[in-house]
């Protein structure tokens, strides 16, 4: 590693003016199960690491306000995995944030870094998106927020400027109940990076939700209000052809060391459809 | 740039006062400087749990963490086991029983992350001890062994 | 009066320090005044060394020393265990991704990872071969020069040997039927959690080399050769390996370190990462065809292999390991005619190590598969075809070497009962067999020195070393069984070739057979000399006292070795010294140099269900027997048993080194080379031993470690097609490699 001042600023505003001194050249530590990696092989070489864990505001916190439920930046995945209201209203979230890792990762990663790092394996990307969840985003001109469907923007880029830091994720709580599961494809039983993460969100309106990831720049949401994939009676060949349109976007790298490009399209339905048929029985136990 | 930062860490029990500079992992001090060498350094990208240490009683990878984070922080790692008179507890005696330990160079961060699900879940399951263990590699594979040590000191209790 | 731990789990030797952190492996071991030594290699699997420019990296503060080609003897000195190719540091072309080309020092660990990164290297990338295909190609460039080849017909090839086993007549061969196919196995890496460590520390006296090599002695004659010094100036001090499975045998760096040392006149020190552990040393790959003949009834008429391991840029154990397993292609069957064409194939990749199984699973799956699919083809039941042809104990399966040593149709029917062969197959699910043999050793030298001190306590000296295996453990059992004292008075000493006697290696399964031979002779030459001084101190003749498993037995009484030592050793105390040799002389005319001095027999079988969406594969139970004539500590056996059947898992279901199209590794590490964690178990494993006392070690044991591993994956293999109906004949059987059989299938 390069050697580099340590910052550990007590205040978003003072993690915010060290990003502005030194634009470009500091980083955010929050989890930092990514960016020890980045700075060991000096894929990165700040001249600042600024540590966000001190700042109150940020401390791990899961709180309802305004209607979502707000997860700040310092909150680690196994501590989402824990908490009975994400359990409750964002059980994919739960299952996503579940496999990220070992526990020793789980208890370092945040939510906020896996998606701010720009992944596109991030596991916690599809959830975020089918619940629709948003990011709050602090900078020198004040407070702003997003979806993570904007924020996200490419492999390793997110819409985030120099001096700006994530505070929180913040998930709509669903007025009517959502059935909503998550699965992977990985090489092992055990921690892996997957080569495919997928999540389906359904709603008693019909409106199918499915979000996936691994198999192009950055995860995607595709939405269906057809209501023949959320509709239970439907059979699997009748939504066959509504779930295939869902991944007419995906673009598997051909280079990938953990699964050949037609192995993942292929992939992509047979998840999907498994996913799906999780979320409708899990809708039907909620209503 | 190479100043290093002053930081107070609770190790094993033992309050110590430390030097760090910031690009040093926690590894590279509890291992070069502390010299608490029963922590062990594989992959360095957090695959392999060798390292495994409790930060305030939480496992986590010391090769991930820069030691300047661990600051005020609370730090158990497998020499923090056994009583200061050399005597083991249940959970490294289970681990001799069923002859969990082969080469023995992943135990340490077995260990430690074991203990901390048992402080968890004082009589894990069997599922419960393998999703804990996941992050732990055994290239001898005695993954059964220590399972089933888990599982016996559990039914135990620890002393 | 037998203390009678022989056969009984005794707590691990060594266990208490493994469990507290207090083992010191050698990265835990720090020598003063150490420079730090970091490698420098270049992004190509083959190049051209034009220049090496130090004067950045000698810049940095605390730089000591910057060794490259130019700072070593000319000729470069080389070394191997089998060819003498590898030279100390590359010289003038880089063969494999990896292959370091300088070495630096510096008085910390950053300095030296800073300067590594500064020595600049010019160099011009070649064309490099990887495949068998490229290799062999006619106007092929050759891996090496020919100067370091041995003369021969093959010098001008990248053929390292090629050996021509068989006997009977294949082409003469009638057969009602015949079954072929071609399967391949991939290159993989051992990935010990410890990754390699060495120091060396020079003086006027000698130098002192640590290592974490399983085979001290074999370091210490390398050394010596390369420095031209003689063996008593060279000292190897080898704390135990955190895990070897064959990766750590033979020196790779120790030489380089050593000359470091003498060159700097400081201590070194070089502990890898683990990234760097994949380049220095890896298993083969291999491509291997197969024909097999039968009679209608299942009978094997003929087999036919042609074996090509492919086995990197320097020689190795690449030979070895090509010949010692083709010499068993046939496995345990009789077989009235076989040929064997087996190649070893230089390419531009990491240097073939051994690796547990040495070649036996890549011969074994092309074997067991083909004979799977035989049983299909003739509509036969997989287990009833090998028991057909099984040799049974005593029969020569192949001619002119050791019979069959075992009840292995005992081993075979066990492991068929416990995975409910004959019984119906749950729905969907399927199941496989497959059987496994592998020479033990076939040379072998071994000794031991056992100290039996005045107050009845006892030192056992022995030249093995204990990577995971226990034997510690299993040497004080024997040492105290026959010396009859409780097994917490003997303490067993280790790794360091000042203190403990030769033994040639720790390797083949054979430290529980040779050297376990060798400290059970030592405790024999010290009761012969208790009998002596039983006869002098009771007035008696020589012949009238039999002294056997810690008693001394008189004519009318019995005696306690320990208490007839006290009693005749007297005021002035000392020692009762024995040694012990156990030699497995070679057999010169013999093709490999000597013939099995046992067979390490395993019968795998699984049940299994594929998901016929994914082709990801869920292993119900998992079933390994291994004959290991008698189990000198069963929960140990248990612990090599489960755990080799658990690599072997990683093996068949997901690891595989992974090249680019210019040879250079690209799944270098942990996140990439994914190897099976606490999740990845079968539902339910089971292992099973057979004891039947027939071994030639100590009580009748023969050797085990390796059993449960040599097919693995021809058994997952056979339950998959028994499950879905597709045959694979590549590794590893990940999804996608499952799912692609299917689609072609369906």
């Amino acid at each position: 590693m390069q050697p580099f001042t340590y910052a550990r600023p007590e205040t978003v505003e003072a993690a915010i003016a060290l990003l502005a001194e030194h634009r470009g050249d500091a980083e955010l530590l929050a989890g930092g199960t990514d960016l020890i990696i980045e700075l060991r092989n000096r894929w990165k070489t700040p001249k600042v690491v600024i540590d966000l864990k001190r700042i109150d505001e940020l401390a791990p916190a899961i709180v309802e306000k305004d209607g979502f439920l707000s997860i700040s930046a310092s909150t680690v995945m196994a501590d989402i995995v824990a908490d009975e209201r994400v359990q409750r209203l964002f059980p994919a979230l739960v299952e996503a944030a579940d496999v990220v890792g070992s526990i020793q990762i789980r208890n370092r990663a945040t939510l906020a870094g896996n998606i701010c790092n720009g992944s596109p394996a991030a596991d916690t990307a599809p959830p975020l998106l089918v619940y629709e969840a948003e990011v709050v985003i602090a900078g020198t001109e004040g407070r702003r927020r997003m979806r993570v469907d904007d924020f996200i923007v490419g492999r390793g880029e997110v819409a985030l400027g120099d001096a700006e830091l994530v505070t929180a994720i913040e998930l709509p709580i669903p007025a009517e109940p959502i059935g909503s599961a998550f699965t992977r494809m990985t090489r092992r039983r055990g921690t892996d990076l997957a080569s495919i993460t997928l999540c389906c969100g359904v709603d008693s309106a019909g409106m199918t939700r499915l979000a996936y990831g691994s198999v192009g720049p950055r995860a995607l949401l595709i939405l269906d209000d057809s209501g023949v994939l959320a509709d239970p009676a439907a059979t699997h060949e009748e939504k066959a052809p509504y779930l295939d349109r869902m991944f007419v976007d995906a673009s598997p790298s051909p280079t990938s060391m953990r699964a050949g490009p037609e192995y993942r399209v292929a992939m992509l339905p047979v998840l999907g459809a498994r996913a799906l048929q999780t979320a409708i029985e899990r809708l039907a136990h909620a209503t | 740039m190479n100043d290093t930062v002053h930081i107070t860490v609770t190790v094993n029990g033992e309050q110590r006062e430390l030097d760090a500079a910031p690009h040093h992992t926690l590894l590279d001090v509890v291992r070069d400087d502390i010299h608490l060498t029963g922590t062990k350094e594989c992959c360095v990208v957090g695959e392999c749990g060798a390292c495994t240490v409790l930060v305030d009683g939480r496992p986590m990878n010391s090769c991930l963490m820069l030691a300047v984070e661990v600051d005020g922080s609370e730090i158990l790692t497998v020499e923090g086991l056994t009583d200061p008179d050399g005597r083991l507890s249940a959970l490294q005696e289970a681990f001799l029983t069923t002859g969990a330990a082969q080469c023995g160079f992943c135990i340490p961060g077995q260990l430690v992350s074991a203990h901390a699900l048992m402080a968890a879940h004082p009589e894990p399951t069997l599922d419960q001890i393998q999703e804990a263990l996941a992050g732990n590699l055994c290239r001898c594979a005695g993954y059964e062994q220590m399972a089933e040590a888990v599982f016996m000191a559990g039914k135990e209790g620890d002393r | 009066m037998t203390t009678g731990s022989v056969g009984t789990s005794q707590p691990r030797f060594g266990g208490y320090g493994r469990v507290t952190g207090r083992q010191r492996y050698l990265a835990d071991i720090h020598l003063e005044d150490a420079l730090h030594v970091k490698l420098v290699t270049v992004p190509s699997a083959r190049a051209r060394i034009i220049s090496i420019d130090a004067s950045a990296a000698k810049e940095i503060p605390g730089v000591r020393l910057v060794m490259t080609a130019a700072d070593l003897p000319d000729p470069m000195p080389r070394h191997g265990p089998q060819y003498q190719d590898r030279p100390v540091i590359a010289v003038d072309e880089v063969k494999y991704h990896g292959e370091p080309v300088a070495a630096v020092a510096a008085e910390t660990k950053e300095a030296a990872e800073e300067a590594a990164r500064v020595v600049e290297v010019a160099y011009e990338e070649l064309p490099a071969i990887v495949t068998v295909a490229d290799a062999l190609a006619p106007d092929a460039d050759l891996v090496q020069e020919r100067s370091i080849r041995r003369p021969g017909s093959l010098i001008d090839s990248n053929v390292l040997c090629e050996y021509n086993f068989g006997w009977g007549d294949v082409d003469a061969a009638e057969a009602d039927v015949v079954v072929e196919g071609s399967y391949a196995w991939p290159a993989q890496t051992h990935f010990a959690i410890e990754p390699h460590g060495f120091m060396a520390a020079a003086d006027e006296d000698g130098i002192v080399v640590w290592s974490t090599i399983q085979h001290p002695y074999q370091l210490q004659k390398t050394i010596a050769q390369v420095l031209d010094w003689p063996l008593a100036k060279v000292r190897v001090i080898a704390p135990d390996p955190g895990g070897g499975f064959g990766g750590k045998q033979h020196p790779k760096l120790e030489p380089l370190i050593a000359f470091m040392a003498v060159k700097a006149g400081r201590p070194m020190r070089l502990v890898l990462t683990l990234d760097e552990t994949f380049m220095a040393v890896r298993r083969a790959s291999a491509e291997i065809q197969v024909r097999m003949g039968f009679k209608r009834d299942g009978t094997l008429v003929f087999q036919d292999f042609a074996n090509d391991f492919l086995v990197g840029a320097y020689g190795d154990t690449g030979d070895r390991i090509t010949a010692k397993a083709s010499w068993l292609s046939a496995g345990p069957y009789r077989t009235p005619s076989v040929r064997i064409r087996a190649r070893a194939i230089l390419t531009h990749t990491t240097p073939t190590h051994p690796y547990r199984g040495f070649g036996i699973p890549h011969v074994g799956w092309a074997r067991e598969s083909c004979l799977t699919e035989a049983a299909a083809a003739l509509e036969m039941d997989p287990l009833e075809i090998r028991l057909k042809n099984l040799a049974r104990k005593g029969e020569e399966h192949v001619p002119g070497d050791t019979p069959a040593d075992g009840e292995w149709e005992q081993t075979v029917r066990k492991a068929a009962d416990e995975i409910g062969w004959g019984t119906p197959t749950p729905p969907g699910r399927g199941r496989g067999l497959a059987i496994g043999v592998k020479s033990g050793p076939t040379t072998g030298l071994s000794y031991s020195i056992v100290r039996l001190l005045v107050d009845g306590s006892v030192l056992v000296f022995s030249g093995t070393s204990d990577m995971g295996q226990g034997a510690r453990t299993i040497f004080a059992q024997i040492a105290a069984d026959e010396l009859g004292v409780p097994i917490d008075q003997v303490s067993v000493v280790m790794g360091d070739t000042a203190i403990v006697p030769f033994d040639q290696q720790t390797s083949a399964s054979r430290s529980s057979v040779l050297m376990g031979n060798a400290v059970l002779f030592a405790c024999r030459d010290i009761q012969a000399q208790v009998r002596g001084i039983a006869a002098r101190s009771h007035d008696l003749d020589e012949s009238e006292i039999v002294v056997d498993r810690g008693t001394v037995q008189l004519p009318d009484s019995r005696l306690a070795i320990v208490d007839v030592v006290k009693a005749g050793l007297g005021k002035l105390g000392g020692e009762l010294i024995g040694t012990g040799e156990m030699r497995k002389d070679a057999v010169p005319e013999h093709p490999l140099g000597g013939t099995a001095s046992f067979f390490e027999f395993n019968c795998t079988a699984v049940e299994l269900e594929v998901d016929e969406k994914t082709g990801s594969i869920t292993i119900d139970r998992h079933v390994t027997v291994g004959d290991v004539g008698l189990a000198l500590n069963p929960i140990q056996v248990k612990g090599q048993d489960d755990g080799a059947a658990i690599m072997g898992l990683g093996h068949a279901l997901m690891e595989h080194i992974i090249r680019d199209d210019s040879g250079r590794v690209r799944n270098v590490g942990a996140i990439d080379y994914r190897i099976p964690t606490s999740l990845d178990l079968p539902l339910e494993l089971e292992s099973f031993m057979i004891e039947n006392a027939d071994g030639p070690g100590p009580y009748g044991v023969k050797g085990i470690s390796e059993g449960s591993l040599l097919v693995t994956a021809p058994a997952i293999a056979g339950a998959v097609t028994d499950a879905v109906g597709v045959v694979i004949r590549d590794l590893p059987m990940s999804p996608e490699r499952v799912w692609r059989a299917m689609r072609e299938h369906s």
